[in-house]
């Protein structure tokens, strides 16, 4: 009797545990066919190439031409600002006119021309690799090689006594990392070669070292900012013109496929092979000025599936 | 004594049951199900497909799951993709969206045929779960099942907010087109 009743407890138990297995194979099932784990590179580290004055480690999307045009204005303050300048709006001490074209997701070949110096420049960015959200790599790496040509008159009739003193060279590795989905986190190393220097004390190379980052204070709303440490480091601080750090914050606005940034800097120049070298702006003395960017993104060779198809109407 | 002998009875006829539709039941798995999304507004019509979509039927209880990594959803604009994941379906937080339910009518799945039938379960978008009967078709041929559905998914049931200065150009209920075909599970 009690041998039956125990046999018949364990044949429900078994029972209750098989039905409770069939029930569950389902979720383990999906669970196994997921597709979802391929998917652990980390996106968006920062929402542009660029920074402030500083790039980014993000690169174009493939096959996306990026028409971008960027302004510096007066000093805010000081000697050269106030009400006289209307807070330097009058002035504008940088202009920039670029094209950047992603060739892949990872390589971005860019072009552009500044007012000041009449430089001309042409940029390689090679995203090397990037984040991994499973514990793979903890940041990104992309590297940076940017060639500048001076193409104004020059001022002294020995300046530019040899064509190649026009031209500069600008090297950057540059690694970032995602903290959270609200901080982002960059350092980046570089080396910027020249011929031509102000002061014989002035070293053409230049070995600065970078740091950015970003805080999203709210999911469309980000404050950005970057300092590069030039002076003191390659760069003796005792030169007859005095030099500063270049240091850049900004608002970016993100309305939807188009970012508004507002941005405050005190160098005077937009590419990195005029404002490493030239800042002679500070913070604290009025030097402040105003930029902005406007960017504006063109998606060339669209896929042909209808299935990917979005019209503008 | 004579209960107990029923009793035994009554659980032999059970296990014959149990075992019987054990090896009644079947299992078919997809793993390529294709999942197209589309919004519609009078300024912008905008697309996207992944065909990385996997899914599981158990015939036992009629059970259906199905699921998409939504970063495996792929734009024409691939700028819009990256909004699309970081802004709106916060994708490393929620990296898939899930259907699981129960299949009705009941179907016999050994024989060929089509059917028109419903799901009834919970659908899982944005880490937010809506209870929800979903219409499709369904159609079993040489052992294969293919299923589709279309039906729509509203942004703010699954608390995904669109901004104000975007509101013209993404539609508040998106639509949602399901297909794919599941093979018999080889154990």
């Amino acid at each position: 009797m009690k041998k039956s009743k125990l046999f018949i407890y364990l044949f429900l138990l078994f029972a209750f545990i098989a039905m409770k297995a069939s029930a569950q194979q389902v979720d383990s099932l999906l669970n196994s066919l997921d597709n979802a784990k391929k998917f652990n590179k980390v996106e968006a580290t920062f929402k542009s190439p660029h920074i402030v004055l500083s790039h980014s480690t993000e690169t174009q999307k493939k096959h996306d031409l990026d028409l971008r045009i960027r302004h510096h204005f007066g000093d805010i303050g000081g000697e050269f600002g106030s009400a006289h300048t209307l807070y330097g709006l009058d002035v504008a001490t940088d202009l920039f006119i670029g094209l950047d074209y992603g060739v892949s997701d990872n390589l971005t070949i860019g072009f552009g021309r500044s007012k000041h110096d009449e430089l001309y420049d042409l940029y390689v960015k090679q995203k090397v690799f990037p984040q991994k959200n499973d514990g793979g790599r903890p940041f990104n790496l992309t590297l940076l090689a940017q060639i500048g040509l001076v193409a104004r008159k020059p001022f002294a009739t020995t300046e530019f006594s040899n064509y190649s003193n026009r031209i500069s060279y600008f090297i950057q590795p540059i690694i970032s990392r995602k903290i959270s989905s609200r901080i982002s986190a960059q350092i980046m190393p570089a080396l910027l070669v020249r011929s031509v220097t102000g002061d014989v004390n002035d070293p053409e190379n230049l070995f600065t070292l970078g740091i950015a980052g970003r805080i999203k204070l709210t999911k469309r709303l980000s404050f950005v900012a970057d300092y590069t440490m030039v002076n003191g480091l390659s760069r003796p601080n005792d030169l007859t013109l005095k030099y500063y750090n270049p240091l850049g914050i900004g608002l970016e606005i993100e309305t939807g496929g188009h970012i508004f940034s507002l941005n405050f800097m005190n160098a005077e120049y937009i590419i990195e092979n005029n404002f490493i070298s030239n800042t002679q702006k500070s913070w604290g003395k009025g030097g402040v000025r105003f930029g902005f960017t406007i960017s504006r993104n063109f998606s060339l060779f669209k896929s042909k599936n209808p299935d990917t198809k979005s019209t503008i109407y | 004594m004579i209960s107990i002998k029923n009793i035994k009875l009554g659980l032999a006829i059970l296990t014959l049951l149990i075992f019987g539709l054990k090896t009644n039941a079947q299992t078919f798995v997809g793993k390529s199900i294709k999942i197209n999304i589309f919004s519609s507004t009078p300024v912008e019509d905008i697309k996207a497909a992944s065909t990385l979509g996997s899914a599981v039927i158990s015939t036992q209880k009629q059970e259906i799951a199905v699921q998409v990594p939504i970063k495996s959803l792929e734009f024409d604009k691939k700028l819009m993709q990256e909004h699309f994941n970081e802004n709106y379906m916060e994708s490393d937080k929620f990296p898939s969206a899930k259907f699981k339910g129960t299949i009705e009518p009941v179907l016999d799945w050994t024989k060929d045929g089509e059917y028109n039938v419903t799901a009834k379960g919970t659908l899982t978008v944005h880490g937010v779960d809506q209870p929800r009967t979903i219409n499709g078709k369904l159609s079993i041929k040489n052992g294969a099942v293919n299923f589709n559905s279309t039906f729509n998914v509203a942004c703010a049931a699954h608390q995904i907010k669109i901004p104000s200065l975007v509101f013209t150009k993404i539609a508040e209920v998106i639509q949602i087109k399901i297909q794919g075909t599941l093979n018999p599970l080889t154990k």
